[in-house]
């Protein structure tokens, strides 16, 4: 048994998951795991799934291909493997950032590059963009992990200083307040 | 994953609607503190507080920090200075006041409660001595509250002690003239009066408490405020019964806030846990009042005939939703009315909608009573006291809290502006009947019999 990562992206339409879920039973292999998105009207979709030992990634790659193609979806296959030189995420707290400003361009890349820069992983990024000046109108929510022993206030001043000067109105708060308030 | 609506929903309180925690408040014990003489029991009460609060701010600051929801008060309670200073005399008791405002200010909080008598059944020396120095351990610090509980359910009224009250009020009100009587807002007196309350001035640390414990008080008129305003826009054919699951569940989310914070600050610092008071506070500032919300429920102005009825269904469905919320509640846990407090109600007042004996009627339904109320500067001690009396009776009967925050503003008649700065906010002093008049009911004194607890019509 080894374990494969498919991911699927194209236009979205009825009938792309029962597509790549019967390809994947039909070779024998259980599905794991399965998150799909659609952003405007792009479908994008990531399955993880065991497959038998028979059955190589050529093969599947292969099979889905041949079926999603003509729906004008694009598929990438790659065996899943934990090697020792990954990158492994430090003890770490989740934390929400959200901003609101005026759209324009370069906003994820100028807050992301801070983030980068102090090891915070984005888990989750939320972004809606109505376009125009109107603050409340183009919103984006990180959901990101904080490693423990970074510097809170450095790393704090420096977003800040970056959404001043992306025009943004930025805060930063711990994700348990968001459980808190909204779920039992 | 948190969905969007979730995280914009809690934004939108923050940023439109003033949610904030309202006052952390750290009860600490003295009675490990007593001595006979005056300069050893000042230094082990400055000690205690201040190893117990050195870094109470700080830590409220960073955890407020850490999840973005600021908490604007901190504040310690303290055992009842009339029973820990028992052994001194008034003026001995003034100069413990400063100690306590020195240290007050020492650990930058903003106010320090417990200077304080229990006298619901009779007035020990301690207490008598306390009551005696209040109005110039009021007039001459700044962060030092007063509070006196002179009646309860269990003890009845006791009627010499709220003569003294009368009496206590008019001299703190005349030696604060110059500043419309400032150190009334610091004094309240109470029937009922909760061990745990983490709101000024009634706060102070029961005897029942524990050595050191940190009590909570959540705000969140605005969010409430908004949140019927919402649902009166956007939802047809909405009723009263709707109107109050919408406050509960505000309440709900408000006291959610306030008890995460609570937990958090309490145990960084290695203390207690105790209550959260459910109680909605305002401030003098717009988006932030309790009045608001009387209009928000179609009611031209907090005051009007059915002003009762509105806050009946407010402030129940706060401690319905608040309940639900938090493991432990406590403290006053009600909507507040003070009329100074709150922009709202001072207008109401000031445009004639509501008077003194509304206000009155109002307390029989929520967690206080007569709160920042400006009274003529001539107003009678026996007159003082038998308002007093009449709040007390509300609580006695109703097995509930009541308390009086009145000021006589010295040198103002009804009809003038009192300013007190701040959080106090000002107010239009308001007229009342019999103002300068003698009262020989509230002169026979002694003690008002405690209620029956049955026949309960």
């Amino acid at each position: 048994m080894h374990k494969v990562i498919v991911s699927v992206l194209g236009p979205d339409r009825p009938g792309i998951i029962a597509t790549v879920s019967k390809i994947l039973f039909e070779l024998g292999s259980n599905i794991e795991n399965v998150s799909q998105t659609i952003l405007q009207e792009e479908f994008s979709g990531i399955f993880i799934a065991t497959l038998a030992p028979e059955v190589t990634i050529d093969q599947i790659e292969k099979y889905l291909t041949d079926s999603l193609k003509p729906m004008g979806l694009r598929v990438f296959v790659k065996h899943l493997e934990r090697k020792a030189t990954d990158f492994q995420m430090p003890p770490s707290e989740s934390f929400v950032i959200t901003t609101m400003g005026p759209d324009r361009k370069g906003l994820v890349a100028g807050i992301t590059a801070i983030l980068a820069r102090y090891g915070v992983n984005v888990t989750n990024l939320q972004a809606v963009f109505k376009g125009g000046e109107k603050p409340d109108d183009n919103v984006m929510i990180y959901e990101v992990d904080i490693p423990n022993d970074i510097d809170h206030q450095r790393f704090r001043g420096d977003l800040r200083q970056k959404a001043q000067e992306l025009d943004l109105d930025l805060t930063l708060q711990h994700k348990r307040i968001f459980e808190e308030i909204n779920r039992l | 994953m948190l969905s969007q609506s979730e995280i914009i929903s809690v934004l939108q309180m923050l940023k439109n609607e003033n949610l904030d925690v309202r006052t952390v408040t750290l009860g600490i014990n003295l009675f490990d503190c007593v001595s006979q003489q005056l300069d050893n029991f000042k230094a082990n009460i400055h000690n205690k507080i201040k190893s117990l609060a050195s870094n109470l701010v700080n830590m409220c600051d960073q955890v407020g920090e850490k999840y973005g929801i600021p908490v604007v008060n901190k504040r310690i309670a303290v055992s009842p200075i009339a029973a820990v200073g028992a052994p001194f005399d008034a003026s001995q008791l003034v100069a413990v006041a400063h100690t306590l405002d020195t240290v007050a200010k020492e650990v930058n909080v903003d106010f320090i409660g417990g200077f304080s008598a229990l006298v619901e059944k009779g007035v020990a020396r301690g207490d008598q001595a306390l009551i005696e120095s209040i109005p110039h351990a009021l007039a001459e610090t700044e962060r030092v509250c007063a509070s006196v509980n002179v009646a309860s359910t269990a003890a009845g009224i006791n009627m010499d002690a709220v003569l003294m009250m009368g009496q206590t009020i008019k001299q703190a009100a005349e030696l604060t003239g110059a500043d419309d009587g400032i150190a009334c807002a610091k004094l309240c007196v109470f029937a009922n009066i909760p061990q745990d309350i983490p709101f000024m001035a009634g706060a102070y640390l029961g005897i029942g408490e524990p050595d050191a414990v940190i009590n909570i008080g959540v705000s969140g008129p605005g969010v409430v405020k908004k949140a019927i305003d919402r649902a009166i826009k956007t939802e047809d054919g909405i009723d009263l019964r709707r109107v109050s699951e919408i406050i509960k569940r505000t309440a709900y989310k408000v006291t959610r806030v306030g008890e995460l914070i609570g937990r958090e600050v309490a145990d960084n610092l290695n203390i207690r846990f105790g209550v959260a008071d459910l109680s909605l506070a305002p401030t003098p500032n717009v988006g932030d009042s309790v009045g608001e919300i009387f209009q928000s429920l179609g009611l031209t102005s907090i005051g009007v005939p059915g002003s009762t009825a509105a806050l009946a269904l407010l402030n129940n469905a706060v401690k319905k939703g608040g309940a639900f919320a938090s493991s432990h509640v406590g403290g006053l846990s009600g909507a507040f009315i003070p009329v100074s407090e709150d922009l709202n109600i001072s207008d109401s007042a000031q445009n004639g909608f509501l008077s003194i004996e509304k206000l009155e009627a109002l307390t029989s339904v929520c967690s206080v009573g007569l709160d920042m109320v400006a009274i003529p500067g001539n107003t009678s001690v026996d007159t003082l006291a038998a308002i007093i009396a009449d709040e007390m009776a509300i609580g006695v009967i109703n097995k509930k809290t009541t308390a009086t925050r009145l000021i006589p503003v010295p040198g103002k008649k009804a009809g003038e502006m009192a300013y007190f700065g701040g959080l106090l906010g000002r107010a239009t002093i308001m007229p009342v009947i019999n103002a300068t008049g003698a009262n020989q009911f509230v002169r026979l004194g002694g003690l008002i019999p405690a209620p029956i607890q049955s026949l309960t019509n």
